[in-house]
């Protein structure tokens, strides 16, 4: 059960465009499980987590992205080119990241929603 | 097809309830999808209770892979990205499966010694605990403090009534097997994950009798049933009996191996 709705029910009900980004697959040693779910607002707030360090700057920045173009995207976190980093946050796994545009209004189906680009 | 999405609540209320009911759903979200022009990626379908309850693919044969599919994600649960080829049109989807899972529920019919100690250790272990008699001076809220809900009412009645789930567990601990055999009747046929029933080997023998031979039954229903209930673990006092069955109810849970009095 996730908490997460509430809050994005509460920006989408003030007119914000959100980008919810899922891990939707993962292979090695990642961070978080398939289904962890964070939501960036288009000032780059996040709600939730998908694992710290680990890609989420990333993510963050993909999402932004996201939010302008409201198309949504999949991306890659490779966490293995990281060794040599500083970052405390060393995982070595890949997660697949899907990110995708919510806007009040928005149903699901992008495809009927034209209007909305 | 627009006027039955304005009819329908936003997905996001929809999401917010499935949270609040703590109930078992599945987001579906198309990531990628070949050759089907009505459909992108990022549409979006929320399903529960084997329906598309808010979202909308605007493509019905792809809603219907989506919904058998969540059915098993469902089973199975766990979220997960698929690959789905509609074999009519040869189209290809990518689809996540977010799969929300409901807390286990564990009913209790029969409101008597067992059924104390049952609903108190069933309340340690995250279960959300109904307990049904038909006695008001059994079913009552100064008896079973701790449960979520409590019926008082005709048993095999309030089992019809109830929203019966692949995460409902049935306990029928009655005062006599003139009342848990029709409220075994009543759920025999549900998609519980576990129904068991208390009784003597004797007792029970008769009652399968009764099903098979009166009720044509089919045997791989039958056997579907732990009866006479419990780990096998030589239970004495009516809290050493609750235990027993709650073990067998975490052995169906888990997939554990331990042996039950059933034989199984």
């Amino acid at each position: 059960m996730d908490p997460i709705y509430e809050q994005i029910k509460d920006l989408l009900e003030k007119g914000e465009t959100l980008a919810v980004a899922t891990v939707v697959s993962t292979r090695g040693s990642t961070p978080r499980e398939v289904g962890a779910k964070m939501a960036v607002t288009a000032w780059g707030e996040i709600l939730g987590t998908i694992g710290g360090g680990c890609g989420e700057a990333d993510v963050r920045r993909e999402a932004i992205e996201v939010i302008r173009t409201r198309k949504p995207k999949m991306i890659r976190v490779d966490l293995l080119d990281d060794i040599s980093s500083d970052s405390p946050a060393v995982c070595g796994g890949i997660m697949n990241v899907f990110i995708d545009p919510w806007w009040k209004g928005d149903e699901g189906a992008h495809g009927e929603n034209e209007s909305a680009d | 097809m627009k006027g039955l999405m304005e009819r329908m609540n936003p997905l996001i209320d929809e999401l917010v309830r499935v949270n609040e009911e703590r109930a078992a759903a599945v987001l579906v979200t198309v990531v990628d999808i070949q050759g089907a022009r009505a459909v992108k990626a990022g549409a979006k379908c929320l399903v529960r209770d084997g329906k598309i309850q808010a979202g909308d693919l605007g493509h019905p044969p792809l809603a219907e892979a989506v919904l058998m599919e969540a059915d098993r994600r469902l089973r199975e649960g766990k979220s997960k990205l698929v690959a789905l080829e509609l074999p009519a049109s040869g189209e290809k989807a990518e689809v996540y499966f977010d799969v929300m899972l409901a807390p286990p529920r564990l009913v209790v019919v029969g409101a008597g010694h067992i059924a104390v100690p049952l609903v108190k250790f069933a309340k340690q272990m995250d279960f959300q605990v109904t307990v049904i008699d038909d006695r008001i001076q059994y079913a009552n809220r100064d008896r079973f403090p701790d449960a979520d809900d409590i019926v008082a009412g005709d048993m095999a009645e309030a089992l019809r009534e109830m929203p019966i789930t692949p995460w409902t567990y049935i306990v029928l601990i009655t005062r006599g097997h003139k009342y848990d055999e029709p409220c075994l009747r009543e759920v025999i046929h549900s998609s519980a994950k576990y129904i068991g029933m208390i009784g003597s080997k004797r007792r029970v023998k008769a009652c399968f009798h009764r099903f098979r031979e009166e009720e044509k039954i089919a045997e791989e229903i039958i056997a579907k049933v732990f009866a006479p209930i419990g780990l096998d673990i030589s239970a004495e006092t009516p809290e050493e009996i609750a235990l027993a069955i709650l073990a067998e109810v975490i052995k169906v849970r888990r997939g554990g191996k331990a042996e039950s009095l059933s034989g199984r």
